[in-house]
């Protein structure tokens, strides 16, 4: 038992690297998915094929792949570009390079989600809404963007628990620099020096799951204070869909 | 022109490509044995869930919810690891004797003639079986829903008809449960397929792999071309891949999909 709460403390350094990889892309990749979902749900050709593409390949291909291939195509442009800009320490660094690939991806299955909720947004209040003179800005701010958020928080709540779980493999594509590892790296590491699967891995799974259960909490609370108008909210399931 | 051409082509047909390109059997295998798997076991852990018995209930949901819980990373190194450390403790306790243990110095296995050696189908299988058991929680959830949405009275009138609770189960349950399951096992088989890419991970030299190898820069023209780092256009040439089997994978379970859907619930059908 003490081990096991030695071990614990042991990875909280670790689980922070997990969190602020979630942490920084999720408000990013949140703006961007509004952006994409909008794209994709524009009038003009152009746009929506665009953001359509995007979105499909995004989501289609392994988050894995994309950090292998975001990273190498960043090392192809070191000599050229970022040695002489005297950034390259920067932009090669883990701690950009993650979550620039993460905002990606969440960017997309995010964008998937809200163009679902904009779909489902009621066409009546949209009517009512231009039947009192509101600009486009306007019918945006007040009808669309409320039920938008309202429809899709159930599901964006199960996002970026995913986004969390896939902040696993960030190490696993990108090198390690110093002491700088994540739950899954100590883990690992700690499994090559006394081949101890089951204590490391469990408890590497329990961070992972108490973070997540901290993440459905907080964003219950906010689904409650978004439902606040309603009679009685409906409950958040705990039933994460789908990771990448 | 021609020759650029010609060049090119022994360069995309040269020993190192064919063995990228044989490599992809990997990652087929893994994808369908998982998927396989991941059926088998959802049918599985939603026979549990539904299960009248409250122990084999609560397997079925801690299974079904654990397992979703955690990342699927975690779990796809850890359960090979762990799977060939049960069988070395299991050989260990039928091989060793005192003068081994005393003699081996690292801290696993307990002696060296316990040691399992895994080769690349080990591992193969040992990644598929992982894959499966991830990704049969996520199908023990569709599964649970789709045998519940299959109407009632379909049910009663099995039952009207004097089948058995097996026959009521295979025949007309399970049976008609594949239209509703359907949507979500196609989201599960796109999470193989995009997890298959985790193979290199266990020391499998699948496309990944290969795709690093083929790309690292080459400075010795006795090692072959010539080239700085080409890492990129490899990993893009999987990200084309991955992207058009996803796409094909849409289409193959649309098909699949209308045909189950024939003569069943219109609503089901779009």
């Amino acid at each position: 038992m003490d081990r096991l709460l030695q071990e614990i403390a042991l990875f909280a350094p670790a689980a922070v690297f997990n969190v602020y990889f979630a942490a920084a892309s999720i408000p990013l990749g949140f703006v961007f998915a509004v952006a994409l979902a909008l794209g994709k749900a524009s009038p003009n050709p152009l746009i929506s094929r665009l953001s359509r593409g995007y979105i499909y390949a995004f989501r289609g291909s392994p988050l894995f792949i994309q950090f292998f291939m975001l990273y190498s195509l960043a090392l192809s442009f070191n000599v050229a570009v970022w040695k002489p800009w005297g950034i390259s320490w920067f932009v090669l660094h883990p701690l950009f390079i993650g979550p620039l690939v993460l905002t990606l991806n969440t960017g997309a299955y995010t964008a998937e989600i809200f163009y679902g909720a904009l779909r489902a947004v009621p066409r009546g209040e949209v009517e009512a809404a231009r039947a009192y003179g509101m600009s486009r800005a306007q019918q945006f701010r007040h009808v669309v963007w409320p039920n938008l958020i309202r429809l899709a928080w159930p599901a964006y709540t199960n996002e970026v628990v995913f986004l969390f779980h896939a902040t696993a493999i960030v190490y696993f594509a990108l090198p390690v620099i110093g002491n700088q590892r994540d739950l899954m790296i100590t883990a690992k590491d700690l499994f090559e020096r006394d081949y101890n699967a089951f204590l490391h891995f469990s408890v590497a799974a329990l961070w992972f799951l108490a973070v997540s259960l901290v993440v459905f909490f907080l964003f219950g609370l906010v689904y409650r204070r978004l439902m606040r108008h309603m009679p009685a909210a409906p409950g958040m399931r705990f039933a994460p869909k789908w990771l990448r | 022109m021609s020759e650029d051409l010609a060049f090119w082509l022994s360069y995309i047909t040269n020993g190192k490509h064919l063995t990228w390109y044989a490599s992809f059997q990997f990652t087929i295998f893994a994808a369908v044995f998982g998927g396989t798997l991941a059926v088998i076991f959802g049918l599985l852990g939603a026979t549990l869930k539904n299960s009248r018995f409250l122990p084999l209930r609560l397997i079925g949901t801690v299974y079904s919810s654990i397992v979703r819980g955690v990342p699927d990373v975690l779990f796809f190194l850890f359960f090979p690891l762990a799977f060939e450390q049960a069988v070395e403790w299991f050989i260990a306790g039928q091989v060793c004797t005192p003068e081994m243990l005393a003699a081996q110095s690292a801290a696993w296995p307990p002696c060296k003639e316990a040691n399992w050696f895994l080769g690349t189908p080990e591992y193969l299988v040992l990644a598929s079986v992982s894959l499966g058991l991830v990704y049969g929680a996520f199908a023990t959830n569709v599964i649970h829903g789709a045998l519940r949405s299959v109407p009632k009275g379909q049910l009663e009138a099995a039952r009207a008809y004097g089948m058995s609770a097996s026959q009521l189960l295979w025949r007309i349950h399970i049976r008609q449960m594949w239209v509703y399951a359907l949507p979500g096992l196609s989201n599960v088989w796109m999470l193989i397929i995009k997890a298959t890419s985790l193979l290199s991970l266990l020391q499998i030299a699948d496309i990944v792999l290969w795709a690093d190898r083929l790309g690292a820069p080459n400075f010795l023209p006795t090692v072959g071309l010539v080239h700085d780092d080409w890492r990129w256009r490899y990993y893009l040439v999987l990200f084309v891949f991955y992207i058009l089997v996803t796409l094909l994978s849409e289409r193959v379970f649309e098909a699949i999909m209308r045909r189950a859907g024939r003569g069943i619930l219109s609503e089901v059908r779009h």
